[in-house]
């Protein structure tokens, strides 16, 4: 197996040129699925018999939690990638996560307090999937912080991949909070063994909502890396270069 | 407009999911504008230096 691509990955100016280049598709992209899911799912899909049009809060919560839960293991393996293979870009793709992410979570944890008010009767509950989400909100916060703290961009890689790869064991307990305990959040719908229990027409915009938060995100994730690359290798020849054009 | 302010009243749910999409979508806005923001940022600061790198350089060539 050839591994140029992966070397490919490690030169700063080779992702900062194709970060630039792949925003426009991936931002037109996503910009045109969450319109059209937000058609579907607000106009299109029919109400639920339980919940009546109030389940539609699903369309942004159920994309943005996944999300956080998406970008947050992106950030850890990125973090271990540029830990054992000192790899700079890497680096670089983990720290330009955690923002991200930290906002995807605090979407979540929003949409779904304006869910659980109207359902369960209460904004919050010290409900294992509510307790362990907002955890991860300060993991982000707190990687965000330790990156922040140190002045010398390498020791901040370092010490911030190390809480970025440990916080992951979250991610799973998250995600099988509400088989584990007995949670008053309901079972996943979705991703479960037997495949989803979800009818169809409301099921289809939500792919296509998370669909397009996925690609949405990858956009601002290829923006906020080529800055970040901008940031760390300023001093180098081919920036010059990359900034004429 | 009856149909467009029956659509409005999402069932009397108005009042959680309005605010749930705006918040939502604040948020994806929020993003767009910060990765912009840090670009241009980054881009200024890249600039300067090179500008800076090339005065310096001058300077030696003069002396």
């Amino acid at each position: 197996m050839s591994w140029t691509w992966f070397h490919r990955l490690g030169s700063p100016p080779y992702v900062f040129r194709l970060a630039q280049r792949l925003v426009p598709w991936f931002g037109w992209a996503a910009g045109l699925l969450i319109v059209a899911g937000l058609y579907d799912g607000l106009v299109l899909a029919p109400p639920d018999y339980q919940q009546g049009d109030g389940f539609r809060i699903l369309y942004v919560h159920v994309p943005t939690a996944w999300l956080s839960l998406m970008v947050y293991v992106i950030m850890a393996v990125a973090a271990a990638v540029g830990l054992i293979w000192r790899m700079k870009v890497a680096h670089a793709v983990a720290a330009s996560c955690a923002p991200v992410g930290a906002s995807f979570t605090a979407a979540a944890l929003a949409t779904g307090m304006l869910w659980g008010r109207p359902m369960w009767g209460t904004y919050w509950e010290w409900d294992p999937r509510l307790t362990s989400e907002l955890l991860l909100f300060f993991l982000y916060l707190g990687y965000m912080g330790l990156r922040s703290s140190f002045d010398d961009v390498q020791r901040a890689d370092r010490a911030s991949a190390v809480l970025a790869i440990v916080g992951v064991v979250n991610v799973p307990i998250i995600h099988f909070s509400v088989v584990w305990w007995n949670s008053l959040h309901q079972a996943s719908s979705v991703l479960r063994l037997g495949g989803p229990t979800i009818a169809t027409p409301m099921l289809v915009p939500l792919l296509i909502m998370a669909l397009g938060f996925t690609l949405y995100f990858v956009a601002i994730l290829l923006v906020r890396l080529s800055a970040e690359v901008l940031r760390r290798e300023r001093a180098s020849a081919w920036v010059k270069e990359a900034l004429a054009s | 407009m009856t149909a467009f302010t029956h659509f409005l009243e999402m069932g009397g749910y108005a009042r959680f999911l309005w605010p749930a999409y705006g918040v939502t979508f604040a948020i994806v806005f929020l993003n767009i504008y910060w990765a912009r923001r840090l670009m241009a940022q980054a881009r200024l600061e890249a600039k300067r230096r090179l500008i800076m790198r090339e005065e310096l350089a001058l300077e030696e060539t003069h002396a």
